[in-house]
This record gives C-alpha cells, structure tokens and sequence, in this order.
C-alpha cells in the first residue's frame, strides 16, 4: 500500500511542463464580462493585439541576430567585396533599420506579401511556406490525435484503475518518455527500426517521399505513411505522456468528489459513473492542454524533422536561422504565433461552450 | 472526444478505428514488398548521394551554395572543363581556344553539333548572349563579376565561333565558371524576374543531366541526358537526397538506401571504413584551416579600428606563435590523421601554385620561440606572462574558436596550451561564424581559428591579404571586406597586381609562390592544417567513380565524373531489406494491434457487464 501511494503521488504532482494550469478559467473573468459576445469580441481583439506584437517583436528580434546574409552567400567563392556590396544593396539590407521595418509593415499589411525568401532563391516567402507546411501538418497533426486518443485512455484506465498493474506500469512509461528528450528517441527508433545494422531496417531513414515516388495516388500516400511511420510514433509517444497524465491526474481529483458518491448512491454503473460523470469534468483540463498544443502544431516537431530529415516547417526555420535569411524567419514565426493565437482563442471559446460554469459568466 | 469516450458503442468503434490506423502504417510496408519482389527487367539506374545542403537555387544567375554550383555545373556546360590530373583547362562546351599575344582577344571553337535538351542546336550565339547577357544584365551580373570583370563583350563569328574581346588581359579566361544557357528559352525571361526565377520548370540545359524533379527540404532528382556530346551517362538517374542529420545519412547508406555520401566528419568516416560494401574515399582538401592574427586592424582609408593587441602588430610575437604552433599534432590529434599539416595558404593539391617554406619553416620549437620572443625583448612577469616593453601591456590574447566545429574547439584548446608554454595567455571564446565575422570586421579580435576553401584560380585567395580587402566604411558604418587579419603591403600589392595578368601559368604560379613567401615570413595567418575531403559510396553496387585531380570523387571540379558511374554486372538495386523479414515483422505487428485494439473493446464490454 505504501508503495503504491508513493508511486500514485509523483505522478499525481509530476505533471511539470504543462503550462496551463489544470484548473478550468479563472471565475475572475466574469467580472469583466457581459454576455457571450462581449467575450468573444474581446478574446478576438486580445488575439489581434497579440499577433501585431509579434509582428513587431520578430522584425526586430531576427535583426538581432550576428551574421550577413550577403557574406553568407559569396563566402568561399570567387566575389569580390563590391559583389558583397551589390548583393547587400539587392536584399535591402543596405538601408536604416527604421526604413526597412516600414517596408516590411507595409508590404505586409497592404499587400499581404511576406517578401522574398533570400536563401532560397528569392522565392516569395509565402509560397516557400506552402510547400514546406503539408509535411509538418501531416506529421504533428497525425501524432497528435494519435497521441490524444492513446494518452486520454491510458489516462482515464489508469486513474480509474488507480494502483493496478496497469496504471502502475503505465505510469512508469508515461513519465519516462515525458523525461526522455525527442531527439535522442527518435534516433534509437531510427537505429533499430531504419537502419539495418543493428535493426531491422523496415522504415526509410528520412524524407517523406522515395527518391523515386511510385505511380498512382494510393502508392503514393502509402509511401508518404511508410516514411511517416517512424517520426510519427516518435512525436506520439513523446506527447502521449502529456496527455495521459494530465487526464490520470484531473480524474483522479474527480474521483474524491461527492458527486460521485451520490451518482453510485443514485445506482449507477460504474461505467455510467466513469463516463457520464467523472471523465467530462476531468476533461476541461485536457481540452485547455488539447489546444494549447494543436496550436504547437505548426512549430512542434523541429527535433524529429531534424533526425527523420522530414521537410516540414522546423527543417525550414533552422535552415533560414543558419542563413540568417530574415524574411523567411519573420514568414514562419508569424505563422507559429498566428497558429497558437488562434488555436488558444478557439480553446477558451470552445471552454465556454464545455464548461457550463464558464458560459454563464 | 468526449461523444468518443462517453459511449459504449463508440468504445468500440474506437478500437475498430485504432486497428485500422495501425494496419494503414503497415500497409505500405507491404507494399514496399510488393515493389521490391518485381522488379522490371529495365529497372532504371539511379545513383543516389545524400547531402546535407539544400541548394539555394537551381537558376545559374542565382544559387550560391556549393549544392547549387554542383547541380548547375550538372544541368548546364562550362566552356571549359578541369583536368582530373592537375585541375589545368580541358574541353568541355568549347573544344579549342586560343589568345591573342596581347591577351586582349580570346577566341573559342564550339563542338559541332552540340543540341540542348529540347533539341535545339547549341551554337556560338547561345555562348555570346550568355555572355552579353551576364556582362550588361544589372541582376545577372553579380554572380559572376569576378570572371567577366574584364570582357567588354562576346561576339558570335559563325556558328561554331565565339570571340571574347577584353579590357584588360586576364588569366581567369580559360576557367569560366559561367554556365552556357539556350538564347531561344533565357530570351523570354526578363532581366528583372531573372533573380527570383527559380528554373526548376522543365528547364533546358545542354549537361549530361536534365533537372526532373525538386522537392524542396528533400531531393533534387535528375535524368540521364543519353545524347550528351561527349557520351551519354550510363545511369539512368541521379539524386541529391538531402539529410539534416549526419547519423541518419550514414544509416541510410549502409543500409543501400542511398549509394553515396559527400563531406563526412572524421569520426564517421572511420566508423565506415570496413563496412560492408562501401569505399572510403579519403581526397586531398581543397582548402586549408588557420589561427588568424589581428596585425593592426585598419580600414582601406588606413583609419584605426577595434582594439586588437598591440603586440600582435609585432612580426616576431607572430612568428614566435608560429613556432609554437604544432601543427603535426593538430592533425594527428584534432584531424584524427585525416589531413596535412599546413604551410601556406595554397592547398598541396593545387601542386604548380603551392608553396614549401623549405629551411624557412616554423618547425614546431617552444625554446626557439621563446628566445624569440626575450629576444625583441618581451620580458616575462611574476605570473609568467610575458609583458610588451612598448605599450606596457601583458600578452593576453583572446582566441576566438567556432561553435560549429569540433576542430576548431580542439585546435584552439591546444593552441592556448602552447602559448601558455611561451609566456602568452590567451582567453579562449567560442562563438558561431557569423558572430565570429562581426567581430573580426570591426576589429575587435588577436587571435581566432576558421579556415577558407580554394578554387584552383588563386586570385580571390592571394586578394583577400590586399589592402583593399579590409574593412571600409560606408555612411558611418563599418563593413567588413574579405581580409580578417587586415595584412597590408605594398609589396605584396604590387605582386598581386602583377599575378592577375600575367597569361603564360608558370610564370603566374611563380608570382604566386613569391606572393604565399612574403605571408609566411610576415605571418598574418599561421596555417594550421590542410583537413581531407571526406566520401563514402556503396562500391558494391557502383563501378566507375572517377577521381578529380583532388581525389573527390564528386563535388569536385568537373562535373563529367557523374558520366561514367554504373553498376558493375549482375548486381542488383534493391533496398537491402529482406522480404522474408519484412513480411514476418509486418504480420506481427498488426497482429499485436489487432489483439490490442480487440483487448480494448472487450475490456470496454466486460466493465460496463461487471457490478
């Protein structure tokens, strides 16, 4: 018995991390607050406030950053220092900061055009996002409901069953792959399940496609998943224990509540209990977790796009932080905060609707 | 996913749910099987080479990373080639050309009957608009000043002829690094889209390869141009297969999933020698790595700036630090042995321009180099540390390493140990290049470890220790030239302007020889080692991999060695995965996920029956 507590108790309190509290929105709001529209017309307004400063802060912070991308190019190659000079001049790295902040706002705001992408050819940065966000969305995308729908079950079986062999176990695995960093368990995977040496060699070591894609739609989506398997059972695994721990713990704080014993008092199944009763209201803490981390979705999966060579979105933004190529930075970090802004607006409105204590604010 | 979770039914359907995700990540493998076990008599001949650089663009008046000169130099013909025996002129587009005696008319004979690959002829009026187009083109000139500085203009004879006409006479003639490009395609594309044009369109180009098909973040992959003038590749295929990381790179090799491998580290190459069925192929570097020395920062108006050391303006410190500079033991110890000790700023492999010292050499000597240094009177402290009689200052140095290389973190750890040992201390800093190439352009550097690639044309190497290399400033600002240890001479100068047009090599190389003299007794550089180039292929699939005059067998200079790479007879191309396993680990996979997902369900039925 005493060992069980003293496991039950780590994972209980061990749910580090996690950045939002588990607790559903503060009442204090409500003061503030008239009526459901008035909710969301702020909500929406905070998020436009907060997207603007991030539009200002990237500009600048990127711009803080040592290094030349005109150098960067002719290092190494037969350029004189007036080439260095004119391929300064052609990216407009040559005029006051103050000058080119206004061509930045004013390009983006008026014409929505995020510029040109300096090391890639000067190809517009949008477009180079486009064809560089389908793979991180695939890959964060399908490891995270994966790891939503494995995580929230373990989570619920685990609390429910507390101190079975189950939970015991599966807490055990859930904490250790929460401490684990990605990076070093996506190589192992790659080791054993990729590469033939010591493994098995069933899996691509990376990319997304083969070298060679096969004809037709379907063997080509199968390909895609081919090489899709390993990464995404990286990315799943390591966010499954988010998950299933924030669910384990928010059931069990259920678990103590009256309501409960009234509802068995009342002769409800256990099953009606757990389902009806318990595992709703443990549920607003992982929803509020849910979409904090649908918005990470976009910037998630740098480490594992770097070990599996996948050629999403982190690939990209260390490859325009190595260059520094700014206006692909600014292009993609925008489109980071604007995925998290509006995946969190979502979430707290979406909490209104869940949580009936929030909706009559 | 509470309607998911809540529900008894859907209990069920969610396991029926997870089982089918689970056999849809195995499918493929199957279907990898299936692929792999019928294998068409006329499978194609792909070559596959992992990098670690995404080309920055494959348009040849744009794209500046070594990828992208590789790829270009694939898809498109130079004028003239490189010898794979000592980098000297060979044909490539142009199968003759001569110079006037006063250097200032330059004539190239075409190869008749050279088509592009739309089937168009390739004629002397495609070289002269290249040219005109890259001499008067505001957006195609910048790439490719350095080697049209001097041509006024190209004029097509006849269709087979092309005459250069020049300002001034220039060696760099007979190495143009412009690739030819089709009139009847470029004519279409206006000057000012040219930059941002990425040519990955079904471009035409007259290489022995044509660009098929680019993934960004994940391959370039080229066909086989069977009619190439001087003989078509005998493989189908070629791809550049891009890898972030190292060790998954190295993986996918031995496992067959790529055939070939460029720039390794020294610790993964040796964990390659003696895998089964790859070569190692360890080339000359083309290149060198060297401790850089703040001689005086100053700008080209000659006007003080930074804070370097006093001292270091003194040629004997210099020298003494090259003294005590042991560069036997940086390769043996940083380089694992894989590379050369240094001398001068021309790599051994360029054999007519390198430079020996011969009784000059700064042989690794501590007791020389500190009677050196008591010598020009740096008398030591209390703490051991030498005191400059000038300025009153210790011998405190900083050393700049670089974060990104293994090397330079160990070669700077070992130089700080010997500068110990002369009475120098030094304070080692380790930071990343770019933040390394702020510094060393403001001045505020003594010492740093960084290293330069060398085209075979000395020029831009002997010009970055010209005066006019240094940092220059431009309304208010300073903006750093090529020079990172602000050497300037006349002399040296003088030479420089010499070299740059003297025609007959020999004579050049001489110049340049007297040039590397001058910056080895004056020391602005100590260099430190000449680090190999390092390659792997799976040599028991491929045959016919042709050295350049380095040693590489591809990214090296002349890109008709990917011409005659091939199978060599009755070797396969499959992946190196066994079916037999395959199919065994699939089986039980998706059996482990159907017994899960049926576990699953039942647990749901029995909990909602017990009471």
């Amino acid at each position: 018995m005493a060992t069980r507590l003293h496991e039950v108790t780590p994972g209980v309190e061990s749910t580090p991390g996690v950045t939002p509290a588990p607790t559903p929105p503060a009442p204090v709001r409500r003061r503030f607050a008239t009526g459901a529209a008035t909710v969301i017309i702020r909500r929406v307004l905070g998020a436009i406030v907060s997207l603007f400063a991030v539009l200002v802060f990237n500009f600048f912070l990127f711009r803080v950053l040592p290094g030349d991308p005109a150098r960067k190019l002719a290092r190494n190659r037969h350029m004189s220092a007036e080439q260095v000079v004119e391929l300064r001049r052609s990216m407009g790295l040559d005029r006051p900061l103050g000058d080119q902040f206004f061509t930045y706002l004013n390009r983006l705001l008026l014409h929505g055009d995020l510029g040109p992408a300096f090391s890639k050819g000067k190809m517009p940065v949008a477009e180079y996002i486009g064809d560089r966000i389908w793979p991180t969305v695939l890959l964060v995308g399908s490891s995270t409901i994966l790891s939503i729908v494995f995580g929230l079950w373990i989570g619920i079986k685990g609390a429910w069953q507390r101190g079975s062999t189950f939970d015991r176990l599966s807490n055990a695995t859930s904490l250790t792959l929460y401490s684990m960093p990605i990076f070093w368990l996506g190589i192992v995977f790659l080791m054993v399940m990729a590469g033939n040496q010591m493994g098995l060699g069933l899996f691509p070591t990376g990319g997304m496609h083969d070298v060679t894609p096969p004809e037709g739609w379907f063997a080509n989506a199968l390909d895609v998943l081919h090489h899709l398997f390993l990464p995404c059972l990286t990315l799943t695994l390591a966010y499954l224990a988010e998950f299933s721990l924030v669910m384990r713990s928010s059931l069990l704080d259920e678990m103590g509540q009256d309501y409960l014993t009234t509802a068995r008092a009342k002769g409800l199944r256990d099953l009606n209990v757990r389902r009806r009763h318990a595992v709703p209201n443990a549920l607003l803490p992982t929803t509020t977790l849910i979409f904090l981390h649908l918005g990470f979705i976009i910037s998630g999966a740098l480490t594992v796009e770097i070990v599996y060579s996948w050629p999403g979105l982190g690939l990209a933004s260390l490859e325009a932080l190595e260059f520094p190529d700014f206006n692909l930075l600014q292009g993609i970090f925008l489109l980071f905060a604007v995925s998290t802004i509006v995946f969190n607006l979502v979430g707290d409105l979406l909490l209104g609707v869940l949580d009936p204590r929030v909706r009559e604010a | 996913m509470t309607s998911l979770i809540t529900s008894g039914r859907t209990g069920r359907r969610l396991a029926a749910a997870i089982v089918a995700i689970g056999l849809a990540l195995l499918l493929p493998a199957t279907a990898a099987v299936a692929q792999d076990s019928s294998p068409s008599p006329a499978a194609k001949k792909v070559f596959t080479i992992g990098i670690q650089q995404d080309p920055d663009s494959l348009n040849p008046f744009n794209g500046f990373l070594t990828s992208a000169y590789e790829i270009q130099g694939i898809m498109y013909d130079l004028l003239t080639g490189w010898s794979d025996e000592d980098f000297s002129p060979v044909p490539q587009l142009a199968d003759s050309w001569e110079k006037s005696t006063d250097g200032l008319t330059w004539t190239f004979k075409i190869h008749p009957g050279v088509k592009w690959s739309d089937g168009q002829p390739l004629t002397a009026k495609d070289v002269a608009y290249t040219f005109n187009r890259t001499i008067n083109g505001e957006n195609e000139r910048p790439k490719y000043d350095a080697y049209v500085k001097n041509i006024k203009d190209v004029v097509a004879l006849d269709d087979l002829t092309a005459e250069f006409h020049l300002a001034a006479a220039d060696p760099i003639m007979d190495h143009l690094w412009v690739p030819i490009i089709p009139e009847h395609i470029w004519k279409d594309i206006d000057s000012k889209e040219v930059t941002s044009f990425s040519n990955e369109d079904d471009p035409v180009g007259s290489g022995p390869f044509v660009l098929t098909e680019r993934k960004p973040g994940e391959f370039i992959r080229l066909s086989a141009n069977k009619n190439y003038f001087r003989g078509g590749p005998k493989i189908d295929e070629l791809v550049f297969k891009i890898f972030e990381d190292e060790d998954a790179m190295v993986q996918a090799l031995r496992k067959g999933e790529i055939d070939a491998v460029d720039s390794l580290g020294g610790t993964t190459f040796q964990s390659l020698q003696g895998a089964p069925g790859v070569t190692t192929v360890q080339s000359k570097g083309l290149g060198f790595n060297e401790i850089g020395i703040n001689v005086g920062a100053q700008t080209v108006d000659n006007k003080p700036i930074g804070d370097g050391h006093p001292a270091l303006k003194d040629r004997a410190v210099r020298q003494a630090i090259a003294y005590a500079t042991d560069r036997n033991a940086l390769v043996d110890r940083v380089l694992r042995g894989l590379g050369d000790p240094g001398s001068s700023i021309i790599p051994p492999a360029y054999a007519d321009i390198y430079y020996t010292p011969g009784d000059k050499e700064y042989k690794f000597d501590l007791a020389k180099a500190n009677s050196l240094l008591d010598g020009a009177g740096y008398t030591r402290g209390g703490d051991g540390i030498r005191v400059d009689p000038n300025s009153g200052r210790k011998l405190e140095f900083r050393l700049f390493g670089r974060e990104d290389s293994e090397e330079s973190k160990g070669s700077v750890q070992f130089v700080q140990g010997w500068l110990k040992e002369i009475g120098i201390d030094s304070k080692v800093t380790i930071m990343a290049e770019d933040k390394l190439t702020e510094v060393i352009g403001a001045g505020e550097f003594d010492l740093f470890e960084w290293g330069w690639g060398v085209e075979p044309d000395p020029d831009f190497q002997v010009s970055v220790f010209t005066c006019d290399q240094r940092s220059y400033t431009d309304s208010g600002e300073v903006y750093a030239g090529w020079s990172d240890s602000f050497y300037c001479n006349q002399d040296y100068d003088g030479l420089y302007k010499q070299q740059s047009v003297q025609l007959d090599r020999p004579q050049r190389a001489e110049t340049i020889k007297q040039m590397q003299d001058m910056l080895y007794a004056d020391v602005p550089y100590v260099v430190t080692y000449y680090q190999d180039n390092l390659q792997a292929y799976r040599s028991d699939r491929w045959t016919g991999l042709k050295p350049d005059a380095s040693g590489a067998i591809y990214f090296g200079y002349g890109t008709d060695r990917y011409r005659s790479i091939d199978h060599p007879s009755g070797s396969g191309d499959s992946g190196g995965i066994s079916t037999g396993v395959l199919i065994g680990v699939g089986a039980a996979a998706a059996i482990a996920v159907v017994a899960g997902g049926v576990a699953l369900a039942r647990s749901r039925a029995t909990e909602g029956d017990r009471e």
